[in-house]
Formats: C-alpha cells, sequence, structure tokens
C-alpha cells in the first residue's frame, strides 16, 4: 500500500514531535543561551546584559573557590560512582536469580530510588547525628566511639557519596533484567569445564555484561556530577571547608545567592565540558580493554 | 577397576516440581557404544544426559559411572563432556577462546593448551576459525566448534544433546556421518539424543525409546523397527508410522488384539482382500505415500514405489505381508 508507506515517516514525526520539541525548547536552546551568556555580565536582575568577553573565563581562572569546587566534584566522583555502581551490579547480579523471599529483597533495593531526594537528605541528617544517629550508635557495637560525620572534610565527603549509594534503583533493574537475558547453558557449560561461581562472574558475566555496565558507568558519571545538589544542600550546604561545595552547588551560589548569572552560566559551560572530557576518556579507556566489539 | 566408559542407570527418577521427568529408567551402556535416546518432546531424554553429567541430581535411583556411583562428584570431575543443543558457544570469546576456556580454567600450560586446541580445530576442520566469533560462523561450524571442546575434555563419554537439530537438512545428512566417523575414529562411549527417527534410525548401536519418563524398549535399531515392543515404539519409529487396526478389523485378527502393519507391508494388490478408497497421492520423488479408508472406515497408509498410477477417489486393492503383521495386546498395548 503505497499510501501507508508515504505517510509512515510523517507519522513517526509526528509521534517524535512533542519529544523533539521539548527537547529543543526546554534543554537545547537554554544550553545555547547559557553559553551566549557566560560571555556578557549578565546579574539575572536586569534586561540589559553587555558582551565581555572573556572577563568571565578569565575570572574562572583566579577563582579559588572554583579550584576548591572542581577538587570536590572530583573525589565525590571517585568515590560514588565505584560504590554505586558497585551497589547496582552486585546486588543486581545477587538477586537476578530466583530465591525464597527475592521479590521481597529486590523491592527493598529499588525502595530508596522512589524516596524524594530531600526526603533521604533529611533521614540522613537522622543517620548521621553524631549524639543519637543509628550510624555512630552501630559503630558503638565495635568499640568505635563514632565521628562527627558532617563536620569534617573526608567524613563529610564520605557521607554524601554513602547516601547516594542507596538510590540505585534504575542501574539495580537494568543489571536484573541484563542478567537474567544471558543463556543459562553458558553457566552449565562452563560449570561442566570446572569453573566454580567466581570463575563464572569472572570469564561469563561480567564480559557478557560489560556493555551494559558501560552505558551504566557513562550513566552514573553524568548523574553522579549533576544531582548531587539537594544531598550537599541539606546535608552539608557545601561545607565543611568547601569539601562538598560540588559544581551545581558553586553554581547556584553563584547565580542566585550572589546574582552572577553570567559567571554562573561560565562555570556550567565548564561542567558540560568537564563531563564530556570524562565520558570519552572512560570510553576510549574501554575501547583499550577491548570489552566491546 | 571397571572399564573406562561404562555407564549404568538404576531405578533413576527425576521430577521438576510436579512434573515427572524420569520414572525409574535402568540403563546399561557398555564401553565405547553410541546409543540413542529418543522419544517425543518431554520424554525425558535431556534429564537422562543432564543427570549424568551431573547438571542435575536424581530424585532416586543411580548414576554409575566406570563402576563408581557419581552421586557425590560434581560436573567437573565426572570425565564426561556434553555438546549442548544451541552449543553454548561463549559469545564474547572467539573460537579459539572458546576451545581454551576449559583448558585455562583447569591451568593447562599456555603453550600446551594452545597446542590441544589447536589440533582439536584441525581435526575437526575448523582450524581457519581459529580467530572469529561464534556469531561469524555457519551452523554447522559451530556444531564442530562445539565437537572441538567437547573433544578437549578428554573424556570417557560424550553426552550429545540433539547436536543436529539445528542444522538445515542436507548439512544434517553430511554430519550424521561426520559424527558417525568421529565416533568410530574416538571409540568413546556416546550417548545421544533425538527426537528424529532417522538420526535415531543411523546414528547409533542400539536405541532406547522413550515415553513419558520410561523406557519403553531397547535395542539395535532394525531390530526395534521390525519388532516394535509395544503400540507406542510402533507407532513411534517409521515414518508414515505403522498402522494400527483395534480390534483386527480388515487386517484379521480377534477383538482382544490391536493389528500393526507398516505402510511398506501394505501393496496394492487387485486380488487383495481389503478394499479400500485412496484419499490421497503423496509423490515424495522416490516413493509414494497412498492415503486410503477403507469401507468401514479404517485408514490405511501405504508405501508404494514413486508412480502407483492410482488417484485420490480410486477403488484399489491392499494385500498385506501376512509375515510382517505384528499382534498388540488391545489393553495394554504390549507385543504378543
Amino acid at each position: 500500500m503505497s499510501n501507508g508507506r508515504v505517510s509512515r515517516p510523517l507519522t513517526a514525526w509526528a509521534f517524535l514531535a512533542p519529544y523533539v520539541v521539548a527537547v529543543a525548547l526546554l534543554i537545547a536552546l537554554p544550553a545555547l543561551l547559557n553559553v551566549g551568556y557566560a560571555f556578557t555580565d549578565h546579574t539575572g536582575l536586569t534586561r540589559d546584559p553587555r558582551f565581555v568577553g572573556l572577563d568571565n573565563a578569565r575570572r574562572l581562572l583566579a577563582d579559588g573557590f572554583l579550584a576548591d569546587s572542581i577538587r570536590a566534584s572530583a573525589i565525590h566522583l571517585a568515590l560514588a560512582v565505584p560504590l554505586r555502581l558497585l551497589a547496582a551490579i552486585g546486588l543486581g547480579l545477587l538477586l537476578a536469580a530466583p530465591r525464597p523471599g527475592g521479590r521481597w529483597f529486590r523491592v527493598a533495593v529499588y525502595l530508596p530510588t522512589v524516596v524524594p531526594d530531600v526526603a533521604l537528605a533529611v533521614l540522613f541528617l537522622w543517620v548521621l547525628n553524631p549524639l543519637y544517629g543509628p550510624l555512630n550508635q552501630l559503630l558503638g557495637l565495635f568499640g568505635h566511639p563514632g565521628m562527627n560525620w558532617l563536620a569534617e572534610p573526608g567524613s563529610a565527603r564520605l557521607a554524601v557519596a554513602l547516601m547516594l549509594a542507596f538510590p540505585i534503583g534504575e542501574g539495580f533493574i537494568v543489571v536484573l533484567a541484563a542478567r537474567r537475558m544471558l543463556d543459562g547453558r553458558l553457566y552449565e557449560a562452563a560449570a561442566l569445564e570446572g569453573c566454580g561461581p567466581f570463575g563464572q562472574l569472572r570469564r561469563l558475566t561480567l564480559p557478557l555484561l560489560a556493555p551494559v555496565l558501560l552505558l551504566l558507568a557513562v550513566r552514573d558519571t553524568i548523574l553522579t556530577l549533576q544531582v548531587n545538589f539537594v544531598p550537599a544542600y541539606v546535608l552539608t550546604d557545601g561545607r565543611p571547608a568547601n569539601a562538598t561545595l560540588y559544581l551545581p552547588v558553586y553554581i547556584f551560589d553563584q547565580v542566585f545567592e550572589f546574582s552572577g548569572f553570567a559567571y554562573g552560566a561560565m562555570i556550567t559551560s565548564v561542567l558540560m565540558v568537564v563531563t564530556a572530557v570524562i565520558i570519552t576518556a572512560l570510553l576510549l579507556m574501554v575501547r583499550r580493554w577491548r570489552v566491546l566489539r | 577397576m571397571a572399564e573406562r566408559g561404562v555407564i549404568r542407570l538404576e531405578s533413576l527418577t527425576k521430577s521438576y516440581g510436579k512434573v515427572a521427568a524420569l520414572d525409574g529408567v535402568d540403563l546399561a551402556v557398555r564401553a565405547g557404544e553410541m546409543v540413542t535416546l529418543v522419544g517425543p518432546s518431554g520424554s525425558g531424554k535431556s534429564t537422562i544426559l543432564r543427570l549424568i553429567a551431573g547438571l542435575d541430581r536424581p530424585d532416586r535411583g543411580r548414576v554409575v559411572v566406570d563402576g563408581q556411583d557419581v552421586a557425590q562428584v560434581p560436573p567437573h570431575r565426572r570425565a564426561v563432556a556434553m555438546v549442548f543443543q544451541d552449543y553454548a558457544l561463549y559469545p564474547h570469546l572467539t573460537v579459539r577462546g572458546n576451545l581454551l576456556f576449559g583448558l585455562r580454567v583447569r591451568r593447562v600450560r599456555r603453550a600446551e593448551a594452545e597446542e590441544r586446541a589447536r589440533t582439536a580445530a584441525d581435526r575437526l576442520g575448523i582450524a581457519d576459525l581459529l580467530d572469529r566469533y561464534p556469531d561469524e560462523t555457519s551452523g554447522g561450524q559451530r556444531q564442530r566448534i562445539a565437537l572441538a571442546r567437547a573433544l578437549l575434555r578428554e573424556p570417557t563419554v560424550y553426552l550429545l544433546d540433539e547436536p543436529l537439530a539445528s542444522l538445515d537438512a542436507p548439512l544434517r545428512f553430511a554430519t550424521r556421518a561426520d559424527l558417525l566417523t568421529l565416533h568410530r575414529e574416538l571409540g568413546t562411549t556416546t550417548i545421544h539424543v533425538t527426537h528424529d527417527q532417522a538420526e535415531a534410525m543411523t546414528l547409533g548401536d542400539r536405541v532406547v525409546v522413550l515415553d513419558h519418563g520410561r523406557v519403553r524398549q531397547i535395542g539395535p535399531p532394525q531390530q526395534v523397527y521390525d519388532e516394535p515392543a509395544d503400540t507406542f515404539v510402533a507407532g513411534f519409529l517409521g515414518s508414515p508410522p505403522m498402522n494400527l487396526v483395534r480390534g483386527g478389523g480388515v487386517l484379521g485378527g480377534g477383538t482382544d488384539l490391536t493389528l500393526g502393519v507398516r505402510p511398506e507391508d501394505l501393496s496394492l494388490d487387485p486380488d487383495g482382500p481389503v478394499a479400500a478408497t485412496v484419499e490421497a497421492v503423496e509423490a515424495l520423488g522416490s516413493e509414494a505415500i497412498l492415503l486410503t479408508r477403507c469401507d468401514e472406515g479404517t485408514r490405511l497408509t501405504v508405501r508404494t514405489d514413486p508412480r502407483p498410477g492410482v488417484w485420490p477417489g480410486d477403488q484399489v486393492r491392499l494385500r498385506a505381508d501376512p509375515g510382517r503383521i505384528h499382534r498388540f495386546d488391545a489393553d495394554t498395548g504390549r507385543r504378543r
């Protein structure tokens, strides 16, 4: 039917249109505008931004807080991404096999993901409380005096990463589904060859899941660089000693606390570039490992 | 010390949930023998292989390999190699990687492992595929890779789970001959599962017919074909299946009997005692199959030469070779 064939691309575009329009208007256009604003003196309060060339870029280089902020983000990335991936992959593989009560464990793992960020952060304020928080009480059982978690730079960084190790539902589901799609006969063949559970994990599961794990790593890197605003804002507000002054927090401070709209736009552009560089490095590294054919 | 490659199954019983897969199977396989397990799907053929390999544990009964009860022996310590129906090749490894997999797990020295993998690949004619990935090879090549991988185990028993099922017809024919040759060269005990009768008849010194988890008959293929132990075996082996007439009917005999006659043992004969109408003629090139219906309703299938000269609607007379009529008990279905 020629009619159907002619209208097929149109139908496709009709279905795509709402998404395309939204992406263009709400993401692509603001991102472009953001780059434009980065070269003005816009404060966010007036309507007449002036072009100032590379002034904001020069300010970046001299900004000690920005250096702290990039360092905080980098350390956070190094802590949170492996922790989150390890949790999602470990729990996903552990709970993929059918076992009694498995459904309830899976629900339990997913549950923190549906809790709003702010609620989870407030919950963690209680968990981390040095006087009556359960974490210190738990440590007390082992004779540890406990810590003032959010008052020390190192432990504050750890605390935020720890909190973000709980909302891992999407990654968990992806690993669960991917593991269940692997052919059980491969494992039987490996068992016949004398390959034990750890051998099977190392020689079959991880290599076979490599493309999925890579996707999760990329996604989590982006997420971790950007979605740390709420915990940092609620738990530490960027302190102590700028240890949790992650880039999103610093950008928010610049734009809305100090009316530095244009400077905030410049830092946002830096964040985008940093993210792109990290993802590219990750992909290059993986290509060298040859996990993807 | 028992001879290598002797397998004894004793009252083997296995259920998966409420489904009984095996119900008291006894079987003794001699060293170097090639035994074919045949039966409809769900008859327990593959379960037997899984129990011998140690992938599943029997609910009751024993698996004895080389004189040793292997109940407590983990799969990789049993001297068995299994070729799975879809071959279970590791998709992320090259053919070389697939062959080396088990050797690496068993920590065979690299040089020796490479050498052995190459020898096995040469033997099965896949040496030029070593650097390809499984999805870059054909069905027949994959089957050879799986066989080479099994070869490297140097087992005393090969377990082949429908090894030809994924191949197209011409390839299956050629591979069947290759499998026989390989078996003759190696002389290793082989248990082979199939639901294909041609395979059951041609591959194997003895055939074991299974139904609903029970052994119906064990014997050399031709003997099982010529003297089926019951109506199930009679109907299962042979294509088209044996004509079975309950109560004897047009074939004569008493009401307490079910009489059977193979299509090739019926012939067109103008003086034959059975009157029938031709309903359909299937010309298969080298032969023709006539589907006929007798006046009282019995349907009889007749195998004739390729150009029988009869057409649907024709009245014909049939004669059964009296020496080739099989008599079964009408109640139990057992041969009399």
